[in-house]
């Protein structure tokens, strides 16, 4: 029973951010494609503020691994 | 980079800006700002251009703008540079240009409609060219009558001969032949009173007949035939006879119009720039900056053409002028490519770090190790090797070749220090070992190493902030990065000891100067350096996407081998392997690159670059060559919109 719970835990850890990580994306990577067709010389902020999210879902990929690994 | 003055005497500033385009190398500064002091200010002013400069200026861009259309008629051909001097042609050239221009423009309209012709010809021409052999097989008589039919396949032709009752009593006759673009041209010569019933068959079959234009819809099928052909053969060749009298006018006055068109642009920016010039009642002032080490030569250059009438001065620059000054990009040879990366963002500002060399050093280090596999790394590095040669004169194009060959050699060498060769391909063929780490196995050392990497980054990001901020002279700054360095190091000593690497001993005095340091983290970054610090260690953990990603890598192509070893075939095995390493590949090199990226621009940079610089423009005849650039695509599209509308001569 234990095994269950450790791994549905783990699901839920990269699971929930992974979502998070999805939906935010979309809502910047919209904006941020809106922000270049007008002015071309933002990609740099634009990958910037499309790759912040992703911290996210590596947080929680780290917090999956010392669960699955009981670290 | 320097701040400079040019002064001379008034009736020298074009001759004097002249040489500085030819030199190439100053900035010139619109704004008098940090230039004039307060005494001089009253007397010295904007140059204010007389009438005579712009009736030139006038003169110029109408010239200008006339021969940008000249040569938008012209075929694009390399212009032999000319023999003559441009000042003295001039004259002559004003005189002829209006004649020319209107000469091209003629030939460019014929051009056009004959090309417009051709193309509207184009589609009857396969047609024309298969049917023509069938009407010299069958003998002609005006007593039939031509139906000309394109057919889809066989199949067609078949249902066709079903359908026509008269080829039974031999009162019509159906051929077909093979065409060009792969269907079947059909004719059916028919005795003319039963071609209209052919024609209506035709219809219901939905085979409709060729059709030809309406302008020559009286004339007979062999006659329409003919006539097409000849009218082809007759635009084809007025169209060759436009071209080459194009040509050859390119040939006769091209290199003259040319040298013109350079003198009239250089003549252009001179006057344009002379507008960033400033006077006082005798006397002409440019300000600039410009790189330190070309200052004696331009110094020297105006000395000799001048006799020293015109003077070039260094001036001190305050710490006022600091946000002003222009940055340039310099970085050697193997940096280069990577400033590609360094100019998606806005330039550094003159205080800050250029950061092309950081990311020459670790953005390939990064993709190395997130990558690491020496069998993907070859690939890449064969990839593009091979592809060097393509698209020479796309700098993009090969600056990232120039990227991916170096991180290439990266990727094999984590590859061998991972032992991983197309995933476990290696280990389990070839008997690769892991020399350094085992990325499938050592989840957490391979988590414990991308982390150490992310604290060594992130804690030189943060010193050279302590560095940059010691430069700017803003000392809490600086107090704050230092106390921050200070901070994540107990930290993760502390951490350490709380996994047991550390002696426990150790926790009571780390927790200590923890305490005792957070008053002045607080008095020297405000309420937020908390957050600052938190934001810090985020960043050190973000590296763990070293491992993670690098982890989804190895596994994929240890899917690849498993699923081509499932196949029990060699060629299918090899196929099957092959199509999921090229795409394990493809991702790798996308994820690897832009994930690289993100840690240098958000976790990295962040600590220690100023953004916000302002580039550095010379007055140079390079800018002229951007402007050609453009003109010649523009002015020919513009062209094209203004196709048909009346000639200005």
């Amino acid at each position: 029973m234990d095994t269950i719970w450790i791994a549905f835990a783990a699901a839920l850890a990269i699971g929930l951010p992974a979502i998070a990580t999805a939906w935010a994306q979309s809502k910047i990577g919209a904006a941020g494609a809106g922000s270049l067709a007008e002015k071309p010389e933002l990609s740099g902020t634009v990958i910037i503020l499309v790759a912040i999210p992703e911290t996210m879902v590596i947080l929680g990929f780290v917090v999956a691994v010392i669960i699955l690994l009981g670290v | 980079m320097s701040k400079v003055e040019i002064v001379g005497p008034r009736k020298l500033l074009g001759e004097t800006l002249s040489l500085v385009r030819k030199k190439g190398n100053l900035h010139i500064e619109p704004s008098a700002v940090g230039f004039v002091d307060d005494i001089h200010k009253p007397v010295v002013h904007a140059l204010l251009p007389d009438e005579k400069s712009l009736f030139e200026k006038i003169f110029l861009e109408e010239f200008e703008t006339k021969m940008n259309n000249l040569f938008a008629c012209l075929p694009d051909e390399i212009i032999r540079e000319s023999f003559l001097a441009p000042r003295p042609i001039i004259d002559t050239v004003s005189r002829t240009l209006d004649r020319h221009l209107a000469l091209c423009r003629s030939l460019c309209e014929k051009r056009d409609a004959l090309q417009q012709d051709l193309l509207e010809l184009s589609r009857y021409k396969s047609f024309l060219a298969t049917v023509s052999t069938l009407l010299d097989k069958i003998q002609l008589t005006p007593d039939l009558d031509y139906i000309g039919i394109t057919l889809k396949n066989e199949k067609s032709v078949d249902v066709l001969r079903d359908s026509l009752n008269c080829l039974d009593d031999a009162s019509c006759e159906l051929l077909t032949v093979p065409s060009e673009d792969g269907t079947l041209v059909g004719l059916i010569a028919a005795t003319k009173d039963i071609s209209a019933t052919i024609r209506s068959l035709l219809s219901q079959k939905q085979m409709p007949e060729f059709t030809f234009p309406e302008s020559i819809k009286n004339m007979t099928f062999v006659r329409k035939v003919e006539y097409l052909q000849k009218k082809i053969q007759e635009s084809e060749a007025a169209l060759q006879a436009v071209d080459a009298e194009l040509a050859e006018f390119t040939k006769r006055w091209g290199p003259m119009y040319k040298a013109a068109l350079d003198w009239v642009r250089e003549q252009l920016s001179v006057i344009q720039a002379s507008a960033f010039s400033f006077e006082t009642t005798m006397c002409f002032f440019i300000y600039g900056w410009m790189p330190a080490e070309k200052v004696a030569s331009l110094s020297a250059s105006l000395q000799k053409n001048f006799a020293g009438s015109v003077v070039l001065e260094e001036i001190a620059i305050h710490t006022e002028d600091l946000e002003r000054i222009p940055v340039v990009l310099q970085n050697p040879q193997y940096f280069k490519p990577f400033e590609n990366f360094t100019r998606l963002l806005p330039l550094p500002s003159y205080t800050s770090f250029d950061p092309t060399p950081f990311i020459g050093l670790f953005f390939p280090l990064f993709f190395g190790l997130i990558l690491g596999d020496a069998g993907y790394g070859l690939i890449i590095l064969i990839l593009s090797i091979l592809t060097r040669r393509v698209a020479r004169e796309n700098h993009l194009f090969q600056d990232a070749i120039s990227i991916l060959k170096v991180c290439s050699l990266y990727a094999i060498i984590f590859g061998i220090l991972y032992g991983e060769f197309f995933g476990d391909f290696g280990h389990t063929m070839l008997g690769m070992k892991p020399l350094f780490i085992d990325r499938r196995k050592s989840i957490i050392p391979m988590l414990y190493f991308a982390m150490a990497i992310g604290l060594a980054h992130v804690t030189l990001g943060l010193a050279m902030g302590f560095v940059s901020a010691l430069r700017r002279h803003t000392k809490k700054e600086a107090m704050v990065k230092l106390l921050n360095i200070i901070f994540i190091f107990l930290i993760v000593g502390l951490i350490i000891t709380f996994i047991g690497f550390f002696p426990e001993l150790l926790m009571r005095p780390l927790i200590i100067s923890i305490l005792v340091l957070c008053p002045l983290l607080l008095f020297s970054g405000g309420l937020l350096a908390p957050l600052e610090l938190l934001k810090n260690i985020g960043n050190i953990i973000s590296y763990a996407r070293i491992m993670a990603i690098g982890l989804t890598s190895v596994l994929l192509a240890n899917v690849a081998n498993q699923l081509s070893g499932l196949t029990g075939d060699i060629i299918l095995g090899l196929i099957v392997g092959g199509i999921i390493h090229l795409i394990g590949i493809t991702i790798g090199v996308f994820s690897s690159s832009i994930h690289s990226l993100r840690l240098h621009y958000v976790e990295f940079f962040d600590k220690f670059i100023e953004l916000g610089g302002r580039k550095y423009r010379p007055f140079s005849s390079n800018q002229k060559k951007e402007s050609t650039i453009n003109l010649s695509g523009t002015d020919k599209k513009q062209h094209k919109k203004l196709k048909g509308t009346p000639s200005q001569s």
